[in-house]
């Protein structure tokens, strides 16, 4: 791109020193006078009728302020007891029944925390335990316990308008989409590859857990300083909750410290809420890191895959995938959407059928995690595109690469894909693991293989972002955004593209934090979409900002605005930086003072087509798509079945790189966390109990964990409507990560596992039954 | 979660920690390292009245050279066995053991006492500990007493340890002439995990053959297993006859249960696995050196 001063550029981040240097805020560091802290009672049956609580004695206990049950809630007028951003389906508190153990009953506000912890010893609940449904395969036969009797759908995102009320079953959402004649295709078949994969429940793990405080300021407005990556959303969600007028919730957040998807929605902010409008004080709830395991997963996901093979390719796909969205839906409907019509893969395929089920079950509900879903589905077709090759004699680099979809090309949606560089993807990831290259021969118990794995994701469309850039007299500049800074590096990037567009340096940028009071509508900080839509909008601000300043500059030196450029804080002619003005000199000219701002706001909001809800068929299904390859090489010990990743290469179509380094470490981080996903990171449950819900027993990779060599390579196809071409990053390292490990497991050992994580044992177990022979005693030879 | 609250009782004796414990009976808990029993009452999985805090006791952390091996006090931390110049001389078997608990974090903190005192199926210090044949003092209301390692663990989560006593140190006797000792921690998992299953040996050579092998386990049984039975290699080659024997008797020995680190199968399949590796490790060793 042509003379560009700084997006391009891999500047440092601008939130490091105060991150590393212990100084940003967070909200669990945030006092106020008077605060009160939560404790809450969670069901420890998965699925229950409360019959009575009696809360007596720990109200009596001195320092408690108040204890909450959800009959309470329910009886308030004018609150409504549920929240949800698919379905009104998740209650503020437990009312007449519990879904999962861990489903919160009591709330307690004391003066601390430990004080509330003691109250809720006090507390004693009378359960009546009912039939409850663990598995998702289970939960949709006739037969299965009903997690909920009926379905209320919310109307909070547009792209969720189509969700129906539905009664009588635990599928909660079913996806459709049908292309070309999939039933001739299997009849017509050379062979046809049937195969089942799961993929388990998981947790996200940020460094912060869950925390929120909720206070009324002097004018009884409701503040809710809370770690969200959805401002804007949890405003909307306690207006609709408590009918409070929007004008009267002020949300903030500061920096995260992570979220991984964890954080969207709501989640304690409509009980703080309520909690601070009854005790009248400031009141914070953070949860343990216990809590935070029982609050939200990834979802667990059983997929089956059949395809059709004619003459060595794949004529048809059928994909039946089962997302196991928990006690509450969360957002699994649009999981199950969004994911659900990718989950044929990125390739030319004539005949497609996609079931895509969204499905209560009693256990911990689940929501998006990095990736939204398109992990599982991934893992599945993934892996069996590449059992498929090794079937067939095919190789698995070529076998994914003729029909990879080229530009121009349509989706199983009908949509036809630019910006899509997949075949540049799986090339980068092949040629870096030196694919073509021998395999190294066997040595004592160590065999060594490769894995490549490729895959797509499609952005949430439609998602609106809104930006004001106000500019001051000495040309720096505020940016208003509620785009949330998790550590993925958004501050840095928003201000390099203003800072472009004004011409103006990366310190002359102040990016606002999150603020409902100031900053506009956001739909999410997630799904890789922020560099884009809030990228677009900042720019198309500070474009407003640039034309007013041109204009001036235009008059006062007659030259025509066409010929003016920004830059080092001035605007001049192009080719000849002397003959121009400094912001200061323009905003003298304009408004005869140095005491204003200059201010302008823009909104992005990619629209998406309508999508036939019996074929799945859309014009345009999303805005853009995200490539990913990711290419392994493994040792694996045959007596232990224990994997070494020896390299990993995360290959990710961008777009245009903003910050060339923000998108390498992207890559890498998202790949690193499904290191742990893939080789042994699972929420172990039995009879809906959590067994692991701690860091003590759920690991995740650790720096002993690290492959020997990591790499990132980034593949820029630029974006037409991009910012300055860029798309996104913050999920594509991580979606091909485990179906690369488990083929480059195959390539060495010769087995193959289906089901995450590819634990040592489960490897173990597949050699010991290829072999034949149970190994007995004494009968594995050194 | 927090703590309910409760008193830090300080005493500056042992005499003085019995008696507060021995007075306070089920409400009070000793408290070494904190690193386990914190983890618990934040949990409230056990709630304690008072805490009687061992750090207060001066004395109680020395390592120290004895003409018959080493002796360790009950409140030495992990990472100073770990680092002991003494230890890594004499024992270096010990220190590795110590060194691979949890990270660095929870060895800098717990203590030697605390470890063997919380008896954990799986900790990684006591097959160490047993194959060299350590013995612990402990001190209680009725007195001292010697226990030798061997009959500290009765249980899962269960000691020889009487209401109101103490483990004081542990003493461990010199490495015999000639011998090798090794310890293999197998994490299936995550490096950084608890282990699935650790293997503790000790070969002893004579003339170019076996005099004696030690072998000792954790996390195949409700407590850590010191194997018996093993003098039959005596003055054999460890060759492939007397390993698949070895393995017989080992097998008989242990009785794994299923966790999240692996199933029943595949303990007793990685107990085999790992003693051949021991074993070939300390047997390449003593021949070279
Ligand atoms: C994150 C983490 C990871 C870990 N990973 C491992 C691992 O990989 N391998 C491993 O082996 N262990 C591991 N552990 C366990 C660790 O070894 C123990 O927590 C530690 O050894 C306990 O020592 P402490 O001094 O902190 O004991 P404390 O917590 O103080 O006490 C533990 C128990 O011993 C009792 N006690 C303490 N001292 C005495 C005494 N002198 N006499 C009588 N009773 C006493 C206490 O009353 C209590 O019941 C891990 C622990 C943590 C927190």
């Amino acid at each position: 791109m042509a003379n560009l001063a700084i997006v391009g550029q891999s500047v440092y981040r601008t939130d490091a020193n105060p991150k590393v240097t212990g100084r940003a805020l967070h909200v669990g560091n945030i006092e106020m006078p008077g605060m009160l802290h939560v404790a809450v009672l969670r069901s420890p049956y998965p699925h229950a009728r409360i019959r009575h609580i009696d809360k007596s004695r720990a109200e009596a206990l001195a320092g408690v302020a108040v204890v909450l049950t959800g009959a309470e809630i329910a009886k308030m007028p004018a609150v409504d007891a549920h929240f949800g951003p698919a379905f009104r389906d998740q209650p503020i508190l437990a009312v007449e029944k519990v879904c999962y153990a861990g489903d919160p009953v009591v709330a307690v506000a004391a003066v601390d925390k430990r004080l509330a912890e003691d109250a809720l010893q006090l507390v004693e609940v009378d359960y009546e335990p009912l039939p409850a449904v663990f598995d998702v395969l289970e939960a949709v036969t006739p037969e299965s316990a009903l997690v909920h009797e009926q379905h209320r759908p919310a109307k909070a995102f547009a792209d969720l308008a189509h969700v129906q009320a539905g009664r009588q079953s635990n599928i909660c959402y079913h996806f459709k989409l049908r292309t070309g004649d999939v039933e001739r295709a299997f009849a017509e078949a050379d062979r046809v590859f049937e195969d089942t994969f799961s993929s388990p429940a998981a947790q996200h793990v940020p460094m912060e857990p869950h925390v929120t405080l909720v206070y009324l300021d002097e004018h009884e407005r409701l503040n809710v300083w809370t770690a969200s990556q959805s401002p804007s959303y949890v405003r909307t969600e306690l207006s609709a909750t408590f009918g409070i007028p929007m004008n009267r919730i002020r949300v903030r957040v500061p920096y995260l410290g992570g979220g991984y998807g964890a954080k969207l929605y709501a989640k304690l902010e409509p009980l703080v809420t309520i909690l601070a409008l009854i005790t009248k004080k400031p009141v914070r709830y953070a949860l343990t890191r216990e809590e935070e395991f029982l609050t939200i997963t990834k979802h667990k996901v059983v997929t089956r895959i059949q395809t059709a093979i004619k003459d060595g390719t794949v004529t048809a796909r059928k994909c039946e995938v089962y997302w196991d969205t928990g006690a509450y839906a969360e957002i699994g409907p649009r999981i199950g959407h969004k994911s659900g019509y990718t989950s044929a893969g990125p390739y030319r395929i004539p005949n497609v059928c996609i079931d895509s089920y969204c499905v209560y079950t009693n256990r911990v509900p689940a929501g998006a995690f990095r990736g939204f879903g398109v992990p599982q589905v991934i893992w599945a077709y993934d892996s069996q595109t590449d059992m498929i090759a090794r079937a067939i004699g095919a190789d698995p680099v070529e076998f994914r690469l003729k029909p990879a979809l080229d530009e121009g090309e349509p989706f199983a949606t009908g949509t036809i894909v630019r910006s899509f560089g997949i075949k540049e993807a799986i090339r980068e990831a092949a040629q870096a693991i030196e694919w073509s290259k021998p395999r190294a021969a066997p040595s004592g118990t160590k065999s060594r293989g490769k894995g490549i794995a490729a895959g797509v994701k499609a952005v949430l469309t439609p998602s609106i972002s809104g930006a004001i850039v106000i500019l001051n007299a000495d040309g720096t500049a505020n940016v208003l955004s509620s785009t949330v800074e998790m550590g993925q590096g958004s501050e840095t990037t928003m201000g390099q593209i203003v800072a472009e567009e004004l011409g103006i340096s990366l310190e002359q940028v102040h990016i606002v934090q999150p603020d409902t009071d100031a900053t506009p509508y956001d739909t999410i900080t997630a799904g890789s979409r922020s560099t884009y839509h809030m990228g677009n909008a900042a720019r198309s601000a500070a474009a407003k900002i640039k034309a007013e300043l041109c204009e001036v500059v235009a008059a006062r030196l007659e030259v025509a605005a066409d010929d003016l450029v920004a830059g080092k804080g001035r605007i001049f002619v192009r080719g000849m930086e002397e003959r121009g003005m400094t912001v200061g000199e323009i905003f003298l000219a304009k408004f005869g003072s140095l005491g204003t701002t200059l201010a302008a706001e823009a909104v992005c909001q990619p629209a998406a087509s309508h999508m036939d809800p019996e074929t799945g068929q859309s014009e345009k299904c999303t805005e853009y798509w995200f490539p990913s390859a990711t290419a392994a090489e493994v040792e694996v010990d045959t007596e232990t079945g224990q994997v070494k990743v020896l390299q990993l290469v995360s290959v990710g179509d961008t777009g245009t790189s903003i910050n060339p380094r923000h998108c390498e470490q992207q890559l890498l981080g998202a790949a690193l966390t499904h290191l742990g996903l893939t080789l042994f990171e699972e929420m172990v449950f039995d009879e809906g109990q959590l067994v692991n819900g701690s860091l003590l027993d759920y690991q995740i990779a650790s720096f002993k964990d690290m492959p020997e060599s990591v790499r990132p390579i980034v593949v820029q196809v630029p974006h037409e409507d991009g910012p300055f071409g860029a798309k996104g990053a913050g999920e594509t390292g991580a979606l091909t990560v485990a179906p690369a490990i488990a083929n480059a497991i195959e390539d060495a050992v010769g087995v193959r596992i289906c089901d995450l994580p590819i634990t040592a044992e489960k490897i173990l177990r597949a050699l010991t039954d290829k072999e034949g022979t149970a190994v007995s005693i004494g009968s594995t030879t050194s | 979660m927090t703590i309910r609250s409760f008193d830090l009782l300080q005493p500056r004796s042992l005499a003085e920690a019995i008696t507060l414990l021995v007075q306070h009976g089920e409400d009070a808990r000793a408290i070494g390292g904190g690193t386990t029993l914190i983890i618990l009452m934040k949990q409230r999985a056990l709630q304690y009245r008072y805490l009687v805090d061992l750090q207060s006791i001066p004395g109680l952390n020395q390592i120290s050279k004895e003409p018959e091996g080493v002796r360790i006090g009950a409140l030495a931390t992990h990472r100073s066995v770990e680092l002991s110049p003494v230890i890594r001389e004499a024992l270096p078997v010990v220190a590795e053991a110590f060194s691979r608990v949890g990270n660095v974090r929870v060895r800098q903190t717990a203590s030697v006492g605390g470890n063997l005192a919380h008896a954990d199926y799986r900790l990684d210090p006591p097959p160490a500990l047993l194959i060299l044949g350590a013995e612990i003092s402990a001190m209680g209301p009725n007195g001292a007493r010697k226990i030798p390692l061997k009959d500290f663990f009765r249980g899962m989560y269960e000691t020889a340890l009487e209401p109101g006593e103490l483990l004081v140190d542990v003493k461990i006797p010199s490495m015999p002439a000639k011998s090798k000792a090794v310890y293999l921690r197998y994490s299936a998992m995550s490096a950084n995990d608890w282990p699935c299953l650790g293997v503790a040996a000790m070969v002893t050579r004579e003339n170019g053959r076996c005099k004696e092998l030690r072998l000792a386990l954790g996390g195949v049984a409700a407590t850590p297993v010191l194997v018996n039975g093993l003098t039959f290699v005596k003055d054999q080659l460890l060759d492939e006859d007397v390993m698949q024997q070895i393995l017989a008797v080992v097998d008989e020995q242990i009785s794994p249960f299923s966790d999240l680190r692996g199933s029943e199968w595949y303990k007793r399949q990685m107990t085999q696995v790992f003693i051949r590796r021991a074993i070939a490790q300390l047997d390449s060793q003593l021949i070279e050196g």
